[in-house]
């Protein structure tokens, strides 16, 4: 499993892909937040022209639409670091000798999935930087922080399984970055629709199927064993299915 | 060692490989022949464990392919066809993650990459991409990566294919090195390379092997005839009915002003009988020579032959 984490790694690193991924990520995230910081401040210097008791909170003005920004983010970064796992692979015809090499296909799974995983928390964490920059003009809520970056890491593990699985349907990575992407906004978007198909059993199980549900509650600054093993069973839901698939590849040769 | 016993594969409705039973004892190499679609890759990917069978059973060293998969995976180094690469990687990485993938010793990760650098004649390209590589240097590539861990067992599906001639003898040459200390199997469509590498031969038809046996006896036992060719002076057409006119000479005919190839039978050598003929008769002959029986006819007969029994 390491030796197939490491040559994802390198194939990742090789590429300017990855540096112009990081840049676009962190480069449009530092534009939400400079829109954030601005409202901020538009609001603060409004209250003080009104002379409203009080001063804003940063959670909930800076913090909370930033990080919500950021997980639309997450839904487009993470299909285009999937997208080559195993698409590329087939297009190259390597899977066969993948297939002839004495690793499971469970441990190239893990392998790939988790070189996937450590690239997307790496630039993730590169936005770091922004809170960073607020804690230097003011204390932003670390719990929030925390927990919404524990969300946003949480819904890209899951994204990226998907993401592994539409890679793994098909020899193009911009077929498996468009399925991924559609995939994820039809969950992230089940429960809107659950208030409009049904009120009862159906619309409760389409809320809890849904990826943003849960993550409101973790940028709220609450970490809930039910939102973290929601995620973490959509994961693992979607790497069992990936497993089936590529046992169907190996069969059909 | 390689045992195949009663080995099936259907894709669909399609039977791609039709009951085989082979064996390949230690050291030989065996070729697969067979035209298109014979089934030589889908047999040889079933032996890598890149494909599993849908019936019938092949054990490497021992173990079986399917029940000790990964057992069996750690003796083979396998050559697709086509040498599929990553096309990103630099030739050493490339080969650093084939020797750590494969496994053994830990620390000798480093030396066997090197090892096979300085084998197969990576120095000079050892540092740059896949992708910019050359046929010739891509295919040494997928054979270092196939023997980086020094497996008692070689899968090379045409491993020549596409090389330039120099390059192609070098590959040739390797094989014809390894051969005594491992068991390889490997198809070509250039069955001279076949002939000059291989100690046995099976040829596929139709997903079913149809003989096995060394190149020497599958030529001499599908060889019917003796062909005779004899060069002479001048009097082409006076020889040429003389020649005709002995008996066991089955055949004959002339393809210039100078050679005549007769076809006589197989169990007696007609050369002194017509060299005596054409020099009592005052016709000059330049020479006499018989000819054997080439693979690549016993190949067309064999196929050829199938079809024929089948109709």
């Amino acid at each position: 499993m390491r030796s197939i984490y490491l040559k994802e790694l390198v194939q990742y690193f090789s590429s300017p892909f990855f540096f112009v991924l990081a840049c676009v990520f962190v480069g449009v995230a530092g534009v939400f937040f400079y829109n954030a910081v601005a409202y901020a401040n538009l609001l603060a210097t409004q209250m003080s022209q009104y002379q409203a008791p009080g001063g804003i909170s940063v959670s909930a003005v800076i913090l909370r639409p930033l990080f919500m920004d950021m997980s639309l983010l997450v839904i487009l970064l993470v299909p285009l670091i999937s997208m080559r796992l195993y698409a590329e692979e087939k297009a190259a015809g390597t899977m066969e000798l993948l297939f002839t090499y004495p690793v499971s296909d469970l441990k190239v799974l893990l392998g790939k999935y988790l070189a996937g995983f450590s690239v997307f928390v790496l630039i993730l964490a590169f936005s770091g930087f922004l809170t960073a920059l607020l804690a230097v003009a003011t204390t932003p809520d670390w719990g929030v922080v925390l927990a919404s970056y524990t969300g946003l890491i949480l819904m890209g593990g899951t994204v990226l399984a998907l993401g592994v699985f539409a890679s793994s349907l098909t020899g193009n990575q911009t077929i498996a970055a468009a399925v991924t992407i559609g995939g994820v906004l039809v969950f992230w978007a089940l429960g809107w629709f659950a208030d409009t198909v049904s009120s009862g059993y159906l619309g409760a199980v389409l809320r809890e199927l849904s990826l943003a549900g849960h993550l409101s509650r973790f940028f709220n600054g609450l970490i809930t064993l039910k939102d973290v093993v929601f995620y973490l069973l959509f994961a693992v839901f979607f790497l069992a299915v990936t497993l089936r698939v590529l046992d169907f590849h190996r069969c059909r040769g | 060692m390689i045992t195949i016993d009663d080995l099936t594969k259907v894709y669909g409705s399609r039977t791609v490989v039709d009951r085989v039973s082979l064996t390949v004892n230690h050291g030989e190499v065996l070729g697969l022949l067979g035209p298109n679609g014979a089934g030589k890759s889908t047999v040889m990917r079933i032996i890598a464990s890149a494909v599993p069978p849908t019936s019938g059973r092949v054990r490497v060293m021992s173990c079986d392919t399917v029940t000790e998969s990964i057992k069996a995976r750690r003796c083979i180094g396998y050559l697709p066809e086509h040498t599929p690469l990553y096309p990103d990687m630099k030739v050493e990485s490339f080969l650093s993650f084939a020797a750590r993938i494969k496994g053994g010793r830990k620390n000798g990760v480093k030396d066997r990459v090197r090892n096979a650098v300085i084998e197969f004649g990576l120095e000079e390209v050892r540092n740059r991409s896949i992708a910019t590589l050359s046929r010739g240097y891509r295919q040494r590539v997928g054979l270092a990566q196939a023997m980086i861990n020094d497996p008692p067992v070689l899968v090379l599906d045409e491993p020549t294919q596409g090389l330039d001639p120099e390059h192609a003898y070098e590959i040739k040459q390797l094989v014809k090195d390894l051969s005594g200390s491992r068991t390889i199997v490997l198809s070509s469509h250039v069955l001279s390379e076949v002939s000059q590498l291989c100690s046995r031969v099976a040829v596929l038809k139709k997903g079913r092997v149809i003989s096995v046996d060394s190149t020497e006896e599958l030529v001499s036992r599908h060889q019917n005839h003796t062909r005779i060719t004899i060069r002479v002076g001048e009097r082409l057409d006076q020889a040429l009915k003389m020649i005709e006119a002995v008996e066991g000479v089955i055949s004959a005919s002339s393809s210039n002003s100078q050679v005549i190839k007769a076809e006589t039978v197989r169990d007696r050598d007609l050369r002194p009988v017509l060299a005596e003929r054409i020099v009592k008769s005052g016709i000059p002959l330049l020479g006499i020579a018989r000819e054997e029986m080439s693979l690549e006819e016993v190949f067309m007969k064999l196929v050829a032959g199938e079809d024929a029994t089948r109709a």
